[in-house]
């Protein structure tokens, strides 16, 4: 993978991140603290925890085209940076039990990042599916 | 080597002489190109010499210097090096798809996505044939019909 291949692929899990955390806040929000009034600047902070996430997992970048075998770890060193930077980030409001917090934080974040893979792979099928029309064309056009 | 090219009548057949003093390898790259030209390969199998159609061979691998071509049911190995067979044949729909590898375009039933951030041709033969990320965008000016 090129650089600029990598750089391409983190800013679209940047997009994707700050669209499934705003997602996810909201859905937290709505269940545990409906009457919590928010002010402008906290849609920041999805973006600001999306960049937070991302940077880190510029770590697992390698020029050669890695095995399966290979993505399959550097997709779980990934996960666990990310879950390791918002662990730091996010401080566990007084009324949670801490271990609980932390516990369902995991979880929100590895099912987004889940999700996240699994938008990026529907993109992959798209583009799959796009070459294979191309192809039928071209191979009628002979 | 002195090079001779002279006209004939429409009526008599085409023919490429080469007079030389022994079989080199020099000889046999102007013969396999020839060929090439002409929609064939010369490729060996079970210690026979066999003439292959270009349109029959599905794709070509390089395995430990060796080159081998792909039909649907058998293996051939050939004299050939793998970037001279791509220059050749180029023009018949033939790509390169990884570092060891040229896919015949034709033969090519689907393309679908490999976990590992690469794609995955699968043939007509039902074989699958991996084409890395570098090729991708080789792969896209193909189809588009821009190479």
């Amino acid at each position: 993978m090129t650089i600029k291949e990598f750089i391409l692929s983190r800013i679209q899990l940047f997009f994707l991140l700050v669209t499934l955390i705003l997602v996810a806040s909201a859905i937290l929000g709505a269940i545990y603290d409906p009457d919590k009034e928010l002010r402008f600047y906290h849609l920041f902070s999805p973006v600001i925890l999306a960049a937070c996430c991302v940077l880190p997992t510029c770590a697992t970048y390698f020029k050669k085209e890695p095995t399966v075998k290979q993505y399959i770890f550097r997709q779980m060193i990934e996960l666990a940076l990310i879950e390791a930077v918002v662990m730091m980030l996010i401080t566990p409001p007084a009324e949670i039990e801490k271990w609980l917090f932390y516990i369902v934080l995991g979880v929100v974040i590895a099912v987004i990042y889940l999700l996240a893979m699994v938008m990026m792979w529907l993109q992959k099928v798209q583009q799959s599916k796009r070459l294979t029309e191309q192809l039928k064309v071209l191979q009628q056009s002979e | 080597m002195q090079t001779k090219i002279t006209k004939i009548d429409r009526c008599k057949p085409e023919l490429l002489e080469i007079h030389c003093h022994s079989i080199s390898d020099e000889v046999r790259e102007i013969v396999a190109f020839v060929k090439s030209r002409q929609g064939q390969l010369t490729g060996t199998a079970d210690e026979r010499q066999y003439e292959i159609a270009v349109a029959d061979i599905f794709y070509i691998e390089s395995v430990d210097n060796k080159v081998f071509l792909y039909t649907r049911d058998k293996v051939y190995e050939t004299k050939q090096k793998l970037y001279e067979l791509e220059e050749m044949l180029k023009e018949k729909r033939f790509l390169r798809v990884s570092k060891s590898t040229l896919l015949n375009l034709m033969k090519v039933n689907s393309i679908k996505p490999s976990l590992n951030s690469r794609f995955t041709a699968v043939l007509f033969s039902g074989e699958q044939v991996v084409i890395t990320r570098k090729y991708v965008p080789e792969l896209k000016k193909a189809l588009k019909g821009e190479i």
